[in-house]
């Protein structure tokens, strides 16, 4: 059993083992190099956790629940989420999430805040009640006069933003996506999705694929997706720009296409820095205009109520979007920088920037304070009221949300990994919006009320992540 | 300059404690390092161990008898395994774990029998199993292992991986097989004792290190007893039995852990010519007998 060999073992075992080391580094640390930032930030259920290695089988399992608060009593909002990834031994991905939403309060109706006591009527949820009720129901009493369809009935108090109390709502939704290499592509994969609520659906699909070149520092991404939405309102879709009723309207309901694309590129710059770059464009057309909202057409002398109409929207809108984040490591701490231009049909730009600050207070417990601000400018149909006596525009609404406005979410997120492959994380946030609730052309009475409607909320997620065979 | 102090940092992984040392007065960098390499190890322990079964080796073995495609990673510690067979003359043979079946050295004196070993022949071989890159196909009952290898390579990538994050000297030691990535900060070597075989815990020798690694084979803590013969753990993969003769424990220094642990584990093999063969090689090398 003696060697006998000339070239001696010794040269070719030192060979042989510095070349299997050279190699694997080769193969593998420039990569790893690039998923260290997508395992820290990104999109959980798309990377891999690097514990598991390359080449084995593992699932993640994220449980959540997220809980939403307005302040003033208005929504509340409590969503449990459970997500869950499979991750094959050749990088392909099975995600499945679901997504369960109890949302109640009450929400603002659209009209302005007066000196006087104001009365809405809408449809009671359930037609045709047969019995005659009358009784306190969330603020709100529902009537029944005999030989007609009962109707239901709140009031607001002088100087209070006009809301409606009877908000609530379930919502239940699941995701389903597949992903795999493919070929040439890097990754290739699609998804669908369905989400329900007892008055609005929504069905979505997706096909995306990317494309890694420069040994993994470059990616090109592009995404297509699209979504159907029907609108169910209770009492029906109401007539744009009628006047507000208690009737039961006779459209059931209305739907809404979307189709968008979004073609992406993640560059690494250096060892620090990697960079995204989104372009996204997106299509709407039907129905987006909110059935329950409404707004007040005042008297052109004295600001007073005169009566309230139904909303209105253009069915079409076209949106487009440049978003760009860096994430740079200093080391002990990993810097987020976003900022996203936005631009619509509608006459909405908006823009947003965006910082976190990630600090690793040792290796299993981490704290992540982040700033958002955002400010848009209106839509060109925004109005916080309408005039009486001038002629009705085609589109109108008073959602603040389509209005210029202000924000500023201030958030925190702790982590603490309980091993390499279980984290616990808590993360909390104010979120406030601020606009200009006195209007220089405000009319009458209306000069003493803030007419802003934005809302101020607080957000509070704790989550679980484990990762698992 | 001055020798700065070591930070150290110990876990348990692939049956065996872990130990990084680093010299460095940066808590940060420390712990980077120390997590880079822990993480790292669980990786290749993950993806090698025969014990998981989710392991590439459990699926390669799982598969016996049908072809399995595997990942770069696994093809080139497969091609090394394969040259190294080729260089020991089919001594080293990751397919001769299956004799694990029947050898348990536990310290006792119950030998296996020969129709034992017989029955299983017919599944060792590496020539037995079909190897054309990516794809893997054993015969059916065969298996695989890459305990001879996976170690030293984790200690390699470790000392790989940390002199990516930082310059400062290094140990990583596990279970015996370790690596240096230079001399300590003041010049001087790294000072590492060489355990003695028996149980004591004693030290046999102590040598000195300013770079590259050392791994040591050996049967110190599992053979078996009977009539006075002692039967260590490495076993010939031609004969089924455990290598006579052996040192009772061979401690090889060399570029690279791969390198040593293999070179000691071939030494082994040799039996009672292992002196000779180390003499022979030039290697710098310590027997125990």
């Amino acid at each position: 059993m003696q060697l006998k060999r000339r070239p001696k073992v010794r040269d070719q075992l030192a060979r042989l083992s510095a070349g299997l080391i050279a190699a694997t580094i080769a193969a593998h640390v420039e990569q790893a190099d690039a998923q260290t930032y997508d395992t820290q930030y990104g999109q959980k259920y798309n990377t891999r956790n690097d514990d598991f290695g390359p080449g084995i089988a593992y699932s993640q399992l994220d449980a959540a629940m997220l809980v939403y608060s307005e302040q003033g009593g208005r929504i509340t909002a409590v969503e449990p989420t459970l997500e869950l990834a499979v991750h094959g031994p050749k990088d392909q991905i099975l995600s499945l999430g679901l997504t369960a939403d109890a949302v109640s309060g009450a929400t603002p109706n659209g009209a302005v805040k007066t000196d006087v006591l104001q009365t809405f009527v809408t449809p009671t949820k359930t037609a045709g009640s047969s019995y005659s009720v009358t009784g306190a129901s969330g603020g709100s009493t529902i009537i029944k006069v005999p030989g007609q369809a009962a109707i239901r009935q709140y009031t607001v108090a002088a100087g209070l933003l006009p809301m409606d109390k009877g908000f609530q709502d379930h919502r239940g939704a699941f995701n389903l996506g597949y992903a795999q290499p493919l070929g040439w592509l890097t990754q290739f994969g699609g998804g669908v999705g369905y989400s329900m609520e007892s008055d609005y659906s929504s069905i979505t699909g997706n096909v995306h694929a990317a494309k890694n070149f420069n040994g993994n520092n470059t990616t090109l991404s592009l995404s297509l997706n699209t979504e159907y939405d029907t609108s169910t309102p209770f009492g029906g879709v109401p007539v744009p720009l009628a006047v507000m009723d208690g009737t039961w309207k006779t459209a059931k309901s209305k739907t809404k296409t979307q189709m968008g694309l979004v073609v992406g590129l993640t560059q690494v710059l250096t060892r620090n820095w990697l960079m995204q770059l989104n372009y996204a464009y997106d299509n709407q057309d039907g129905y987006q205009t909110d059935p329950y909202r409404i707004l007040s057409v005042v008297d052109p002398s004295s600001g007073e109520p005169l009566r309230n109409i139904y909303e209105n929207r253009p069915t079409k809108r076209t949106s487009q979007s440049v978003f760009w984040e860096n994430k740079l490591d200093f080391g002990p701490t990993l810097t987020d920088i976003s900022l996203r231009y936005f631009k619509d049909s509608w006459g909405i730009t908006s823009k947003t920037a965006e910082i976190s600050e990630r600090l690793d207070l040792s290796s299993s417990f981490y704290i992540e304070p982040s700033i958002r601000w955002y400010q848009q400018s209106a839509a060109n149909f925004f109005r916080n009221y309408l005039v009486g006596g001038q002629t009705l525009p085609s589109y109108a609404s008073s959602d603040i949300r389509l209005g210029k406005f202000t924000s500023i979410t201030y958030g925190a997120k702790v982590g603490y990994a309980l091993s390499g492959r279980t984290e616990l994380y808590v993360r909390g946030g104010f979120y406030s919006q601020t606009g200009d609730g006195h209007p220089a052309d405000a009319i009458g009475q209306l000069k003493n009320q803030n007419l802003f409607s934005g809302t101020k909320a607080m957000f509070a997620f704790v989550g679980y992540t484990w990762n698992f065979h | 300059m001055l020798s700065g102090r070591d930070t150290l940092y110990v876990f348990q992984a692939m049956a065996t404690p872990c130990e990084v040392r680093l010299e460095t007065d940066d808590a940060v960098v420390a712990e980077r390092v120390f997590q880079a390499v822990e993480t790292e190890t669980r990786r290749i322990e993950q993806k090698y161990s025969r014990y998981r079964p989710d392991s590439v080796v459990s699926r390669i073995n799982a598969a016996a008898g049908s072809q399995v495609e595997v990942d770069s990673e696994t093809a080139m510690l497969l091609d090394f395994s394969a040259q190294c067979h080729a260089l020991s003359r089919g001594l080293f043979d990751i397919t001769s774990g299956v004799l694990r079946r029947i050898w348990n050295f536990d310290g006792s004196n119950r030998l296996p029998d020969q129709s034992q070993i017989a029955a299983l022949t017919h599944l060792i071989g590496w020539r037995k199993v079909t190897w054309a890159r990516p794809f893997i196909a054993l015969r059916p009952g065969m298996e695989i292992d890459f305990g001879g290898v996976a170690k030293e390579y984790a200690v390699d990538r470790a000392l790989a991986i940390a002199g990516g994050i930082t310059k400062a000297p290094l140990l990583v030691n596990f279970g015996g097989d370790l690596c240096v990535s230079g001399p300590r900060r003041d010049g001087s070597r790294w000072k590492i004792a060489i355990e003695a075989v028996d149980r004591s815990g004693a030290m046999e020798g102590l040598l000195e290190l300013s770079r590259g690694a050392v791994a040591t084979s050996g049967d110190a803590r599992r053979f078996l007893l009977k009539d006075g013969v002692r039967y260590g753990h490495i076993l010939n993969p031609k004969t089924g039995w455990p290598i006579e003769q052996a040192p009772r424990s061979v401690t090889v220094a060399a570029g690279t852990c791969l390198e040593a642990g293999m070179m000691s584990t071939i030494a082994i093999l040799q039996g009672r010519h292992a002196e000779r063969f180390l003499k022979r090689e030039g290697v710098r090398a310590w027997c125990i007998r």
